[in-house]
């Protein structure tokens, strides 16, 4: 299932966004990564553990056939993902930050958080973890740009 | 202690339509709260209202979810009320499950990780969700106390308003630990009556305020829960001294035969069978009122607003002007399911927006049928509670009802609803020489002096016109099959209308 474009066009500011931040920090994260754990913290505190597992595993599923890279990946029962890093390091960072598979991953993801709670909702969540920049407006399916 | 020194107690918004004046003001700040209820009764939904009107980003709400409804679903569906803002979260509400704590450890580390996340938090409101699910297998019966001891103490410590949130049933009332801690203790019922739901809620205790006794009705709706008094939200108004003003029908020999109008305030039935002219007096009563500058309410129930003011029309009484103007409203009040107190709410809402002075309710039938099956069984009760509030700030209310047609009997009315009113006038047909002809006679005016004439009248074009004299040549006249007394009209005795006085 391909994600909503609104999604995408979210997940991929995440990951630019995220990208930047990994410039200046030490340890140098896979983007991807790092969204996914800023997620499962917030998240988690209020889906519960299982909760966000059972929904992180749901988005690997539907992602897969999109991005078959990520068929060794895993999510693990406290919801932390693996095999992602390996995967990323595959990756040409410079020519493609954000990572495709970790594109679809996350805005498969995002795209759960909308169908079950809504875009202001889920907008409202993201805004607790990410700074106005990285979720604007244009990334509302409604008040996209053309 | 003077009044002064005692501690004051703030009251905050409940958030919820009508319970504020059911708590008495507002619930106390920092109290501690049990919302208990079967399934589906809306706890939950309760307490999302409270938390929504009183979660700021400087003192947020936490919602503390457990193992019963999952957060995720629970916000997908409370998302869809109204007072849900997704702007306030996660700044002025979190929501925090605890799934995994209370799966794997036991209550003494739940309490360890409220502990944790109010200190960090300072929030005004606290909400546990469903606590049942929390405490359901306890060590021991201590373990549980000592539990909620030490909960409701943190928490008020903290300054925090509480809600646990349970489904409970009314036998666990006694000998619980949890309800003894409480302050406040909100049961919602729910049950099904033939066809519908009812829906009612209970204040069991709330201590440090006087709230209403009794079961309160209560609507879920797509602006969450709405409470209706039972006491319909007058219980701090004054009841307004008894007039001596008379309201007039604007039908000059009816006005007589009533000692020159219904007393201002009072509660007149208008009892008759079927075509006798019930609404046609009760749509001359409003429209008169308006002429004479009175707003009026007709609370209709058989018909809809605009065929009302059609029938009207065709009496040559305008009733679309005065609603243009605000001074008038037609309220249709939507049939089957109604409780009383959502009528009575619906009707203050409407007499308080205009001023009105005369209430028709039209007609007491159609409203019993509007009710839900389950409140039927008390709307006498309610009848009265509603009449009595109303009547009480000086509104002056006209109902119809319709009465079987006996000609055995004389019936006012089948509700035996009489004791409710001050004044009666009854409307019968009458076989009179071949023909099926209309009597009227006023049965009783409080407190007032009214003619014992038994009058005939017509249904006209111009509404209801009395005929001549009184009728004296026929004995039996209420029986419907009088017989004719073979007097003749030079015998005709002096009329004893509201001059030769008739006082009950």
């Amino acid at each position: 299932m391909t994600a909503a474009p609104g999604m995408r066009d979210l997940a991929h500011r995440l990951l630019t966004y995220e990208a930047g931040a990994g410039k200046t920090s030490e340890p140098m994260e896979s983007p991807t990564l790092r969204v996914y754990e800023k997620l499962r913290q917030s998240l988690g505190e209020f889906v519960g553990v299982t909760g966000f597992e059972l929904l992180a595993s749901r988005a690997l599923t539907l992602a897969r056939p999109e991005a078959p890279g990520l068929s060794a990946v895993r999510v693990a029962a406290d919801g932390s993902i693996q095999g992602l890093g390996e995967i990323e390091t595959q990756i040409d960072m410079n020519k493609d930050p954000a990572g495709e598979g970790g594109i679809i991953l996350i805005a498969g993801l995002l795209g759960l958080l909308r169908i079950f709670l809504g875009e202001a909702l889920t907008l409202s969540l993201l805004r607790n973890e990410w700074p106005g920049e990285a979720i604007d407006d244009r990334n509302s399916v409604h008040g996209r740009k053309a | 202690m003077s009044t002064q020194d005692k501690v004051k107690i703030n009251k905050l918004p409940t958030g919820v339509p009508g319970l504020d004046e059911i708590v008495g003001g507002g619930l106390p700040e920092f109290s501690f709260n049990i919302i208990a209820g079967a399934p589906g009764s809306g706890k939950t939904t309760l307490a999302h209202q409270f938390v929504f009107a009183n979660a700021t980003p400087e003192r947020p709400a936490l919602y503390f979810t457990v193992l019963g409804e999952s957060a995720i679903k629970m916000l997908r569906y409370q998302q869809q009320y109204k007072f849900f803002d997704p702007a306030m979260l996660p700044d002025s509400i979190r929501f925090i499950n605890l799934s995994q704590v209370v799966l794997e450890k036991d209550l003494g580390a739940v309490l360890e990780q409220i502990t944790k996340e109010v200190e960090k938090a300072n929030p005004a409101v606290v909400v546990v969700d469903s606590f049942r699910t929390m405490v359901r297998k306890p060590e021991s019966d201590m373990d549980l106390q000592s539990f909620i001891q030490r909960l409701a103490l943190f928490l008020a410590s903290w300054q925090a308003t509480t809600f646990l949130i349970g489904e409970y049933a009314e036998e666990e009332l006694r000998d619980n630990p949890i309800f003894t801690v409480a302050d406040g203790l909100f049961w919602l019922r729910q049950t099904a009556e033939r066809n519908s739901i009812v829906r009612k809620l209970q204040i069991i205790k709330l201590r440090g305020q006087d709230s209403v006794p009794g079961l309160h009705t209560f609507r879920i709706t797509d602006a969450g829960v709405q409470a209706f008094s039972r006491t319909f939200g007058l219980t701090a108004r004054k009841r307004n001294p008894p007039s001596d003003r008379r309201l007039c029908f604007g039908i000059p020999e009816l006005d007589k035969m009533l000692g020159g109008g219904v007393r201002e305030g009072d509660s007149l039935l208008v009892a008759g069978s079927s075509g006798t002219g019930k609404s046609v007096l009760a749509t001359q009563f409003i429209a008169e009122g308006i002429r004479q500058g009175e707003p009026g309410i007709v609370a209709v129930f058989e018909e809809r607003p605009q065929a009302y003011a059609e029938r009207a029309a065709s009496l040559g009484l305008d009733l679309e002007t005065p609603q243009k103007d605000g001074k008038l409203t037609i309220l249709y009040l939507r049939p089957l399911d109604l409780s009383v107190d959502e009528t009575m709410h619906s009707i203050l809402d409407a007499v308080q927006k205009i001023g009105a002075k005369r209430l028709v309710i039209d007609s007491l039938a159609g409203f019993e049928m509007a009710l839900s099956p389950g409140f039927r069984a008390d709307f006498r009760e309610s009848l009265y509670r509603m009449i009595f509030a109303l009547t009480g700030i000086g509104v002056t209310i006209l109902s119809t009802v319709e009465v079987d047609e006996s000609f055995t009997e004389f019936p006012f009315s089948t509700y035996s609803i009489s004791f409710l009113t001050d004044d009666i006038v009854r409307l019968r047909y009458v076989s009179i020489d071949g023909q099926l002809r209309k009597i009227m006679v006023v049965i009783k005016m409080r407190g007032g002096n009214h003619a014992k004439d038994i009058r005939e009248y017509e249904i006209t074009s111009k509404g209801v016109v009395i005929l001549g004299k009184r009728l004296i040549n026929y004995q039996g006249l209420i029986s419907g099959i009088p017989v004719h007394s073979g007097r003749s009209a030079q015998e005709e005795e002096p009329s004893h209308d509201s001059e030769t006085n008739n006082q009950t």
